[in-house]
Formats: C-alpha cells, sequence, structure tokens
C-alpha cells in the first residue's frame, strides 16, 4: 500500500500538477487578480472611426487618445485598436454615471481641428508640432505656447501681413460644408463684429466660416421643411439651431442628415453659436506676427476674472491642442458602466457561483457512482484546474472580465465531462482476469485520451479564430477557454488519470 | 494487496451502474431508423420556429440604451409608465432576482440619454446602484457581424479538426450535423423563451460546439474503436458515460443561473442547458442511429467488423 502511495507521489504526471499548483497559489499571492471593467467598474467605450483606416493612422488615433485622456486626469486607461475601424477604450476607477458620460463626450468632442484666419484655414491639427505647458500669471491672465509646422506658419505669415487685432479663430469639428437655420438674434450676433476681437474691420465670424468652411447660414422666419431644403441644395446636411424641434422630423422624414442643437437653459446667444461651431477664440493677433515673417513659436493668450477660470481656459486649450491632430473623426459607438460596488457584488457572487457549481459537481459524480474515492478527486481536480488559470491569469495580468469567467467555466465544464470518461473507462471491463485487465485497461486509458485530444483540438481550433479575429468582448472568453483546455489535456487530466487509478485500484 | 479494498466497494457502485445502464437501454433497444426520424423532425420544427420567431438582438447587437438599478423592487409596467411620462420617451422595464439582491433594467430606445433615466429613478430609489451602456446601430452591426462569422468560422474548424480525427464521412458528417442541430435547436428555444441574441449568447452557442463533440466524439469513438464489446454493449457504456457527463453539466450551470445576477452569466447559463439538452437527443438517439445504421451496413457489406 505504501508503495504505491509512494509510487503515485512520485509519478511526474503529480509531481507536474503540484508544482503548478503551487506556483499558482504563490503567483495569486504576490500578484493579485486584475478584473476587468464589467467586475471592478469603470467605464468601457467603443469608438468608431468616420472610415476604415490603415494601421499608421490607427496609431496616431490611439495615441492620441491615450494622451487626451491623461491630460484630464485620468488614470489606468487602456486604448485598444481593434481591426481598422473600432477602439477601444476602458477607464477604471470611474464610479459614477455622470463621470462616465463626461469620458464620452471627451472622446466624442475630440475631433479634426482647423486653424483659421479672415476665412481661410491655414493649418489643421495635423500642423501642431508641439504643445507647451501652459502659464498662469498672477492677474488671471494666461498662456498656451505652442508650435505650427512650417507650411502653416507661412502661410499665415503672409495673410496676417498688417492686421494687428484681427480674430484668430480655431475650430475642433466645425459642421463643414452645411446648412445652418438659427433664430434671428443669433444670426445677428454673428454677422456683427462681436466675434471681431480687436478689428472691427475684419470680416464676420459669418463671412468668416461661410469662406472657409462653406457654412451658410439663414436665420430663421418660419420656412417650411421644403423651402429649408432648397436653401441646402448641395450642402452635406442641415444644421438647426434652437428652432422647432418638429423641423428636425420633417427633414429626417426626407431623408436628409440632419443636426439638432437646442438652446441649453439659460444659454446666450454667444455660448450658444460658440459650441454648435466648436469654435474657440477668437484670439486677437499680436503686432509680433503681422510682419510677414513666419514664425513657427506661438502662443495663445487669454485672460480670466479669477484663476480657476483662467486655468479651466487654459487647460482647455491645451487639451484641444494637443489632441486636435486626431487624423478622422471618432464617434462613441457603444459605452457600458459599471459602479465599482456592483463589480464588488459580481465579484463574489462569481465566487459564490463558481463554488456552488463545484459542490454541485461533486454531488451530482457521487450521486452517478457511490463513490467518495471518485467524486472528490473530480471536483478537487476541477477546483485545482480552476486555481491553475487563475494562477496563470494573474501572472500575465490579464484582466479578467465575465467573458473571460465564463471560458474558465466552460474549460472546466469540459474538463469534468472528460474526468468522467477517463472514470467510466477505467471502471469498464471488471470481470476479466488482471492480466488481461492490465492491457485492456492501457487500450481503455488510450481510447480515453483519444476522446481528450480529439475534443481539446476541436475546441482550440474553433476558439482560436475568436482570439486572432476581433469580435469585441469575445476575445477573453476564448483566451481563457483555450487556456484551459490546455491546462487540461497537458497538467491536469494525466494527474487526474493517474490519481484515479490509484484510487480505483487498477496499477 | 490492494484487492480487498478494491474488490469490497464497486459493487455498490457497480449495481448503480447496471441500473442505470438499465434505465437507458430503451435507448439501445430503439431502431435505428426512429432513433433518425425523430431527432430529424425535432430539428426541422426547430427551424420552422426560427422562421418563425427568431430570437430578438440584444442591444449590443442591435443597438439602444439599458440603464440597470440594483436593489429596486418595483412593479415593472408601473415604473415604465412613471419614467416614460418624467422623460417623455416609451421605455420598457424588466424585473430580475438573484440570491443576493433584485433589480430592473430598464431598456429604452437609441439616442435617449441614460442619465435622465437615471436621475428619475434616483428620485424615487435614491438608495439603488446604477449602471448604463448604450449602443449605436451601427456598432451592433457590426457585432452582428462578427459574431456571425465567428460562429461560422468556429463551426468550419470544428468540422476539419472532426475529420481530421476520424477520416470518415458518414461519422465526420454525423457530428458536425449534430452540432448544428444542437446550435438550431438552443436558438429555437432562445426565441421561445425570450432570450436576446447578444454577444453573451453567442459566446454560448460556441461553448456548445466544444460541449458537443465532447459527446459525440465518444460515442463516435466508442462504437467505431470498440474491439471488445458488441455495438449495443459499446452504445450503452457510452451513453452511461455520457448521461453522467451531461447530469453533471447540467447541475453547475443550474446553480450558475441560479446564484449569478449578471445578465452575462444567466444568459450564458440558460443557452448552454438548451444545448446540453439537445445535444442529449443528437448525440445519443441521432448520431448512435446513424452509426448503428452505417456499422451494421459495413458488416453486411463483408466489412471489418
Amino acid at each position: 500500500m505504501k508503495r504505491r502511495t509512494k509510487k503515485l507521489l512520485l509519478n511526474w504526471r503529480i509531481i507536474l500538477l503540484t508544482l503548478f499548483l503551487i506556483g499558482s497559489i504563490v503567483t495569486l499571492a504576490v500578484r493579485p487578480l486584475t478584473f476587468g471593467i464589467d467586475i471592478s467598474g469603470g467605464v468601457a467605450l467603443v469608438a468608431q472611426t468616420e472610415h476604415p483606416v490603415d494601421t499608421k493612422t490607427m496609431q496616431l488615433v490611439t495615441d492620441s487618445l491615450q494622451k487626451r485622456l491623461n491630460t484630464l486626469g485620468l488614470r489606468d486607461i487602456t486604448v485598444e485598436a481593434q481591426g481598422d475601424q473600432i477602439v477601444l477604450i476602458k477607464v477604471a476607477n470611474v464610479t459614477s454615471p455622470e463621470e462616465a458620460n463626461q469620458i464620452k463626450s471627451v472622446i466624442e468632442s475630440q475631433g479634426v481641428f482647423y486653424m483659421e484666419f479672415a476665412g481661410t484655414v491655414f493649418g489643421t491639427g495635423n500642423d501642431v508640432e508641439y504643445v507647451g505647458i501652459y502659464k498662469i500669471n498672477p492677474d488671471n491672465s494666461w498662456s498656451v505656447p505652442f508650435r505650427i509646422s512650417k507650411s502653416a506658419a507661412e502661410k499665415f505669415a503672409e495673410l496676417a501681413k498688417g492686421k494687428a487685432g484681427w480674430p484668430v479663430d480655431m475650430f475642433l469639428d466645425p459642421p463643414v460644408n452645411s446648412l445652418m437655420i438659427v433664430p434671428e438674434s443669433v444670426y445677428k450676433t454673428m454677422n456683427s463684429s462681436e466675434f471681431n476681437a480687436n478689428a472691427p474691420e475684419a470680416p464676420t465670424l459669418l463671412e468668416r466660416i461661410t469662406k472657409a468652411f462653406n457654412i451658410s447660414v439663414v436665420a430663421y422666419a418660419n420656412q417650411s421643411a421644403d423651402e429649408i431644403v432648397k436653401l441646402a441644395q448641395g450642402k452635406g446636411r442641415i444644421v438647426l439651431v434652437d428652432v422647432p424641434g418638429e423641423l428636425q422630423t420633417q427633414l429626417e422624414a426626407m431623408n436628409i442628415t440632419v443636426r439638432y442643437v437646442p438652446r441649453a437653459q439659460g444659454e446666450s446667444d454667444h455660448a450658444l453659436i460658440v459650441r454648435v461651431l466648436g469654435l474657440y477664440g477668437p484670439y486677437s493677433l499680436g503686432e509680433g506676427l503681422t510682419v510677414g515673417e513666419p514664425q513657427q513659436d506661438v502662443q495663445i493668450t487669454g485672460s480670466a476674472p479669477d484663476r480657476l477660470t483662467a486655468e479651466q481656459e487654459a487647460s482647455t486649450i491645451y487639451t484641444v491642442l494637443k489632441s486636435g491632430s486626431l487624423p478622422v473623426k471618432l464617434n462613441v459607438v457603444g459605452m457600458e458602466f459599471i459602479s465599482p460596488r456592483l463589480g464588488e457584488g459580481f465579484r463574489t457572487q462569481a465566487l459564490y457561483a463558481g463554488i456552488g457549481a463545484l459542490i454541485t459537481v461533486l454531488l451530482i459524480v457521487y450521486f452517478h457512482y457511490r463513490k467518495w474515492r471518485i467524486a472528490i478527486p473530480v471536483a478537487s481536480t476541477s477546483l485545482f484546474e480552476a486555481i491553475i488559470i487563475l494562477g496563470f491569469a494573474a501572472l500575465i495580468r490579464w484582466n479578467l472580465d465575465l467573458p473571460s469567467i465564463a471560458g474558465i467555466i466552460a474549460a472546466i465544464g469540459t474538463g469534468v465531462d472528460q474526468q468522467i470518461v477517463i472514470t467510466d473507462e477505467l471502471l469498464g471491463g471488471e470481470k476479466t482476469t488482471r492480466i488481461s485487465r492490465r492491457s485492456s485497461m492501457l487500450k481503455r486509458m488510450g481510447r480515453a485520451f483519444f476522446v481528450i485530444f480529439a475534443s481539446a483540438a476541436t475546441t482550440i481550433a474553433a476558439m482560436s479564430f475568436l482570439l486572432v479575429y476581433f469580435v469585441g468582448t469575445l476575445k477573453g472568453f476564448a483566451f481563457t477557454t483555450i487556456l484551459g483546455v490546455l491546462i487540461g489535456i497537458l497538467i491536469t487530466r494525466p494527474a487526474y488519470a493517474e490519481i484515479a487509478k490509484y484510487l480505483l485500484g487498477e496499477d | 494487496m490492494s484487492k480487498p479494498k478494491s474488490k469490497a466497494k464497486p459493487t455498490a457502485g457497480d449495481a448503480v451502474r447496471a441500473k442505470k445502464q438499465e434505465k437507458l437501454s430503451f435507448l439501445a433497444r430503439m431502431e435505428y431508423r426512429k432513433m433518425i426520424m425523430y431527432p430529424l423532425v425535432v430539428f426541422v420544427i426547430a427551424l420552422i420556429l426560427l422562421a418563425v420567431n427568431f430570437p430578438t438582438l440584444g442591444i449590443d447587437l442591435r443597438g439602444g440604451v439599458v440603464v440597470t438599478a440594483y436593489g429596486v423592487n418595483a412593479n415593472p409596467d408601473e415604473l415604465a409608465k412613471y419614467i416614460s411620462d418624467k422623460i417623455g420617451v416609451d421605455v420598457r422595464v424588466e424585473s430580475f432576482t438573484g440570491v443576493e439582491t433584485s433589480g430592473v433594467r430598464v431598456y429604452a430606445p437609441i439616442g435617449t440619454d441614460p442619465l435622465r433615466i437615471i436621475d428619475a429613478m434616483k428620485e424615487k430609489y435614491p438608495g439603488a446602484e446604477y449602471t448604463h451602456s448604450e449602443v449605436q446601430p451601427t456598432f451592433g452591426e457590426i457585432a452582428q457581424q462578427q459574431g456571425i462569422r465567428a460562429l461560422a468560422f468556429a463551426f468550419l474548424a470544428m468540422a476539419v479538426v472532426v475529420f481530421l480525427f476520424f477520416r470518415n464521412l458518414v461519422p465526420s458528417l454525423t457530428i458536425i450535423f449534430s452540432a448544428l442541430s444542437d446550435m438550431t435547436i438552443a436558438v429555437a428555444l432562445m426565441g421561445i423563451f425570450g432570450i436576446e441574441l447578444t454577444t453573451a449568447t453567442i459566446a454560448a452557442l460556441l461553448m456548445l460546439i466544444g460541449y458537443t463533440v465532447d459527446s459525440n466524439i465518444l460515442l463516435t469513438t466508442k462504437l467505431l474503436k470498440r474491439k471488445e464489446d458488441s455495438i449495443d454493449k459499446a452504445y450503452l457504456s457510452a451513453v452511461s458515460t455520457g448521461f453522467t457527463m451531461s447530469t453533471t453539466t447540467l447541475g453547475a450551470l443550474l446553480i450558475l443561473w441560479i446564484i449569478s445576477t449578471s445578465q452575462t452569466i444567466d444568459n450564458i447559463a440558460i443557452v448552454l442547458i438548451f444545448g446540453l439538452l439537445a445535444d442529449f437527443m443528437n448525440t445519443w438517439v441521432l448520431n448512435a442511429g446513424v452509426l448503428k445504421w452505417y456499422l451494421t451496413r459495413e458488416a453486411v457489406r463483408g466489412g471489418k467488423a
């Protein structure tokens, strides 16, 4: 008896299992598991580029997104490109739905950046080469230094010659090539010198955007939808600003792209215009830049009534400049927010569910064989398998999300199935003599492992497509399934076979 | 030395096993024509059900807004009316319960601001825990395509590997068909029970491929590679193993389904339960029937059997 036990314990399969088990427990102790957003809490966003892009552009997009979110002071951010159109953004430690929505709007507002002067676009986000740290002065004035490309600087020098005090505008995602329908008062404000910085003689904002972006502005005077459509001939879309909402439905029914911008409560005409156009500025052109000499190092200055506002204004410009170089527009097409407290609940639940499932397996296997010496090894092998998978996940810092947990369940489920196959093969053919039983046992084990390898191979083959191909969250599922199946066939199943042979008296 | 011990206990287990085999022996006595026909009829019914009542797509495949509130115990209809009145958008409310908490899910059309729903609900249930998600239809479309592609490729990969392992047309095709039928029946049942097709349930259908081949490969191996037993005996030993496998997995899944309040885990568990039930029929009746027919034909032809 003792010799058999010793032989079992010295079997390399058992040793392998023990080593992996100890290794996993140690790993889990020193390097705790990390969880996905859907368990630890946080927000996951899926953004889609306006059109498919190449790998290089995608890299630019993810870099700039990462930078932008970092400047917002968010931590634990991952930005990951999937395929040629999808960017997955995960931000942990987000505690309120409001905060989650804010992140969404940040990503969405990240757009294509234009610098315009006197109705001519002289640079885009790609021309911003470097943005310096902004400065707040004791008198609450602020400045953001940045460097523009040589070509933009040359173009600008030519345009700006002798035009001190003229307005320089910056836009983030203006409604290019569109017809804007605005209330009378808004129209008047746009067509006045309100947006002209220190140069009333410069073209009005309305003239500038018409020339630069082909945006026509029309004052709303109860025009019918048909009349508006006529006015919008040749434009890409219609932007309705603070006009009766039914126009939107009517125009949409006519299959026209419409953006509807209602006025926020208490919003002034000025604020509304700035918001609709994505306008930053206008900034007054300093004298130094009007002599016709191209200058790449420029700065935007402004002043605010108090330090906090100054800080806000400067940091907004800073982030816009810094991240404005997005080569393509992004839309947030999906988001999911899980509060951290809930995530906590999920985690304990997953634990309970796992323990519950394990006990169920134990009881049902006992019920089938009426032998604890089968039921206990089967259930504990599953437990070992789970520990090793988790240990491995901790080792490579795999973020366990719900689909990953489902994958572990799948792997353990097939694991139990396969242990039952082994057990039944071992239990079969008991009536034969011992010698023939021995040889037939080998045959039976061979058959059991043929089944196991065949099903493992099919599962891995089926899942590896998921791993390579993007299917959002299914990646985690595929990964843990494959990992579990591999650990099963390489480590736990062979060890279980030895243990079962020992316990069932086959030697 | 070990003999006394190993002899003493098995008797009880043997009796259980013998009983189990006896209970399942009605399957062995079934005529193979019927064994093939009944599951095919079920498959056709499932196809018809799918044509009439395909499961609805979840918001992650179709687009939409969902707000989940935990720690809320409310009448869904009343709550839906309350929220709809409050925000002026029609919403649908579903309640759910778990072991620890209960809650509601509020579904709203795309474009609804989830924060407004949360604000409206917070007035009534300030202590609840809220999560929300929204998916644009464009992304839903991408996810749909990817899901279909994942299923198709996984299925093809499975078929290729099965062929490589058995190198025998009839048994391989039967395994593949059996997997297809499992999935079809599972999806048809989803339609009946109102379970939505989501990325999570697609994951479950993919898992099903793994579970399906397990039992089918077991059966096929036992019947094709059997040397010492008759077809019926090999079948019975396989089916009793399969029965143990299925009930164990079903039990574990049932527990998972009961304990978890996560919709993802719940849906995966229930779809797997559907699929495993279908698989029991498809493996032990359909696949077994085809193999019996195939082996007797081989024997008549003077094959190796």
